[in-house]
């Protein structure tokens, strides 16, 4: 296990080192290929000088509040759909066309309802995250075993226990893996309606850098954007692990 | 007192099919241990769980009880073939399930479920989790689940069909000891001719297509009955009769 993870951080290492070599001996442009030095230093720079705060915090709150709402919509429609066949019936076909609609091309319109605040990037978000929420509670709900509805009928459990204790439990691993796949998204919708208009935000920083021809300055935001991912999706990781282990019984990975 | 009672009941799952079960009648008299035997395909299952309410008959009645049966009844117990355990759930907690079901839990139930748990032969492991017992151990996780309402009725379906010989005898014997302890009367299903000779007191054939009782036996031996009992001969010459009755049938049932 700890050799693995020498491994990977070798590997990094050497990445940065021959990024390094490559930009120096082949004198590249900053405006094309910045080094990892340089970046280092643009980071550490827009730290101390306070710069990036105002933006991360305004895509954080575009990220979870989107990622909430979207988790909330998405999880409690599950529930609905997988209550009845019938429900899910009539609801599937509108589901799967807001799904196959690019809920990225609503972006401009959405500018249009709402404005450049927060309202449209949190709508995007939310509906990057609701399908993948939706999706896997819907799965997870009907994922459980004839044996155990089984059991259930045979002890008399009425339709809410049978929800509550019986098809919730065995939905948890999905709805979680829904959700880290949702928090991931959920960053990429933020920075994509940040392009669309916003003088704020991540995205919105990386718009003002092409314009100012400040590669270094972008490289620092992908940085900002990957550790924010990676953040988040280690959140809800360990929200799993510390309150819902239990429920993860099939996979033994989950320490 | 009868306990179970099926009159003339047949079983079709779809209306231009044969029927799986025809003209069965079955009485099951308070206390009793009764083994349905017949080949794989035979309709057991599918009557232990018209007797459980989990499948209604197409004709004829079941009554348990004095009162006839629609639904499941509180006083009826169901063990499944595969030991269902809620993997999320302790021992502990897997036993209180059917409690958990009726009523709020209390200390007392508690109490009860590691004195059943006790019982079983699994003192201090309430608080595992399944994927940490063994096969033997999981089927005595649902024997005290099944024991903990206290069940007038106990059906049991091929319950430790998937154990290895060995702990599938102690647990024949602990479930004997148990059923005389909790006076449950028992309708267990298996397939196995030597089990169904040393746990009943009856035990009964099913064959031919569509399915319905070919023989009854009654199994002389006394209860309490010890592990050496299987050596005997004349419990032999019993196993041999049934084996007999079985092969008699040909494959016709099949």
């Amino acid at each position: 296990m700890k050799m693995t993870k020498l491994y990977s951080c070798l590997i990094f290492i050497f990445t940065l080192v021959v990024w390094e070599m490559v930009v120096r001996v082949k004198e590249i442009s900053k405006i094309i290929l910045p080094a990892p030095t340089a970046i280092a230093a643009n980071l550490i720079q827009h730290f101390q000088s306070g710069y990036f705060y105002p933006h991360i915090l305004t895509t954080t709150i575009e990220v979870l509040g989107g990622f909430f709402a979207g988790a909330i919509v998405g999880i409690g429609l599950g529930f609905l759909v997988a209550q009845s066949k019938t429900t899910q019936e009539i609801l599937q076909p509108y589901i799967i066309a807001s799904q196959a609609m690019p809920k990225l091309a609503l972006a401009p319109l959405l500018v249009l309802w709402f404005g450049f605040g927060y309202t449209p990037k949190i709508v995007i978000v939310a509906l990057v995250c609701f399908f993948p929420l939706f999706e896997s509670t819907v799965t997870g709900l009907s994922h459980v075993s004839r044996e155990k509805l089984a059991l259930f009928r045979s002890l008399k459990a009425s339709r809410s226990q049978t929800l509550l204790k019986l098809r919730l439990p065995t939905a948890m691993p999905y709805i979680f893996s829904g959700l880290r796949v949702a928090v991931v998204l959920s960053v990429v919708g933020a920075v994509i309606s940040e392009f669309i208009g916003a003088n704020k935000g991540l995205g919105a920083l990386i718009i003002a850098s092409q314009g100012m021809l400040d590669t270094t300055l972008m490289f620092s935001v992908f940085i900002l954007l990957t550790v924010k991912g990676m953040i988040l999706y280690q959140s809800i990781h360990w929200i799993e692990v510390i309150f819902f282990k239990k429920y993860h019984y099939s996979r033994g990975d989950l320490k | 007192m009868t306990i179970i009672a099926c009159h003339d009941i047949a079983l079709q799952f779809k209306k231009d099919s044969l029927p799986v079960l025809e003209h069965v009648d079955l009485e099951v008299q308070e206390g009793e241990f009764v083994s349905i035997i017949g080949k794989s395909g035979s309709g057991k299952t599918t009557l232990l769980q018209m007797i459980g309410g989990l499948l209604s008959p197409s004709k004829g009645s079941i009554h348990l009880l004095n009162q006839e049966i629609t639904e499941p009844i509180d006083e009826v117990t169901y063990v499944f073939q595969k030991p269902v355990l809620l993997e999320w759930r302790t021992v502990l907690e897997n036993v209180l399930m059917p409690l958990e079901l009726k009523k709020r839990v209390t200390q007392e139930d508690r109490d009860k479920a590691k004195k059943v748990l006790a019982a079983v032969g699994l003192e201090n492991q309430e608080g595992k989790y399944p994927h940490e017992l063994s096969g033997g151990m999981m089927s005595r996780v649902t024997l005290a689940r099944a024991f903990i309402s206290e069940p007038k009725i106990l059906l049991m379906d091929e319950p430790f069909s998937a154990l290895d010989a060995m702990t599938k005898e102690q647990l024949q014997f602990e479930l004997l000891l148990l059923t005389k302890q909790f006076s449950a009367t028992t309708v267990f299903i298996t397939h196995d001719i030597t089990e169904a000779a040393f746990l009943s007191d009856r035990v009964i054939l099913l064959g031919n297509t569509p399915a319905n009782v070919v023989q009854e036996f009654a199994i002389p031996f006394s209860k309490p009955r010890s592990k050496e009992l299987k050596f005997d001969p004349s419990f032999t010459e019993v196993v041999r009769e049934l084996y007999q009755s079985i092969e008699a049938l040909g494959d016709r049932s099949k």
